[in-house]
């Protein structure tokens, strides 16, 4: 039992390497798996949105020009698919850097509970922070004449969420080297998130688009729901996966084998 | 103290040396995804266009702003 201990804790840490074509490997799977519920279910509540536009083109009457479509429906869900799976891949090269950043410093009895816990980290300050303050919208929804001002708040927001995280990490960290008690700090930084959480929602400035009267709630919600959804799921897989990939390169038994 | 399994996990292990390749790359595939999801072409904008309109779905469902 020491001995397996002593080896924990003396054994030299993987070569960001090793680390990193593990996590690259769980970040194929993430994006594949996120790809196949975007064409299962995403695509699902995208496609009444893009039948309202088609509604309101033809409504607009035949003097309207029609925009050519540069590809065809089956080369968008293609292209979906691929996007989706090119966002994981991409995700998980940033994953790894600053897993390997801060590997040293995380919670947790292995890789798996560390990688786990950073993917989750990861999935509340990149997909559900955005989620609350500026909610994805389907096909149909979005003013183009806006389209910068939502994008530099969805930038804003991340870039607020990964400060914010970095602010909570530190206070948790400042608190352990106080001594202080693993109860009492997971309060503090509960109250922190809240605190941050709350400053986002209030002092970021909102989407400034209004939803058009001719779109129902439903077609908006379900798409949001479907998006958080294979936003959690590719953030679940490259945690789990990663961990676990991870894992089998750190774990003691690997070792002796 | 050091006999505890907190302070084990903690300070016993060690920090990985992350290359600057790693940061470059990471730095590169956040730009590069920017770039296929953006479409107003403000770097490169044929390939921001054409790329735009074939990964558009993804942009949609990833919950970055759009139309
Ligand atoms: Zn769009």
């Amino acid at each position: 039992m020491t001995e397996v201990l002593d080896r924990r804790t003396t054994a030299q840490p993987p070569r960001f390497g090793q680390l990193f074509g593990r996590l690259l490997l769980a970040g194929v799977i993430a994006g594949t798996l996120a790809g196949v519920y975007s064409l299962l279910v995403t695509e699902r509540a995208i496609a009444p949105a893009l039948e309202l536009e088609e509604a309101r083109a033809a409504a607009e009457g035949a003097g309207q020009e029609h925009a050519e479509e540069l590809f065809s429906r089956t080369e968008q869900l293609v292209g979906g698919f691929l996007g989706t799976v090119l966002a994981g891949v991409v995700l998980a090269v940033v994953f790894a850097a600053v897993y390997g950043m801060v590997r040293h410093r995380l919670p947790g009895r292995n890789d798996v509970a560390r990688v786990a816990l950073l993917a989750a980290v990861g999935f509340g300050v990149l997909a559900l922070l955005p989620a609350l303050k500026i909610p994805a919208n389907p096909p149909a929804v979005g003013d183009a004449a806006t389209v910068g001002t939502r994008t530099a708040i969805y930038g804003g927001v991340l870039l607020c969420g990964v400060v914010g995280a970095m602010l909570v990490a530190a206070l948790v960290s400042w608190l352990r080297s106080r001594g202080t008690g693993d109860a009492a700090t997971a309060l503090m930084a509960a109250v922190a998130t809240a605190v941050l959480l709350a400053a986002v929602m209030v002092f970021v400035p909102d989407n400034p688009d209004t939803i058009a009267a001719d779109v129902p709630a439903a077609v908006v919600w379900d798409f949001r729901l479907a998006s958080l959804g294979q936003l959690a799921v590719l953030w679940a897989a490259l945690g789990l996966a990663g961990g676990w990939l991870v894992d089998r390169l750190t774990r003691p038994s690997a070792a002796l084998s | 103290m050091t006999s505890s399994p907190h302070a084990l996990s903690a300070a016993g292990r060690h920090r990985i040396a992350v290359p600057a390749w790693a940061w470059a790359l990471a730095l590169l595939g956040l730009f590069g995804l920017y770039l296929i999801a953006q479409d107003n072409g403000a770097v490169l904008a044929s390939l921001g266009d054409t790329a735009h309109e074939l990964f558009h779905d993804a942009r949609h469902s990833l919950g970055m702003p759009c139309h």
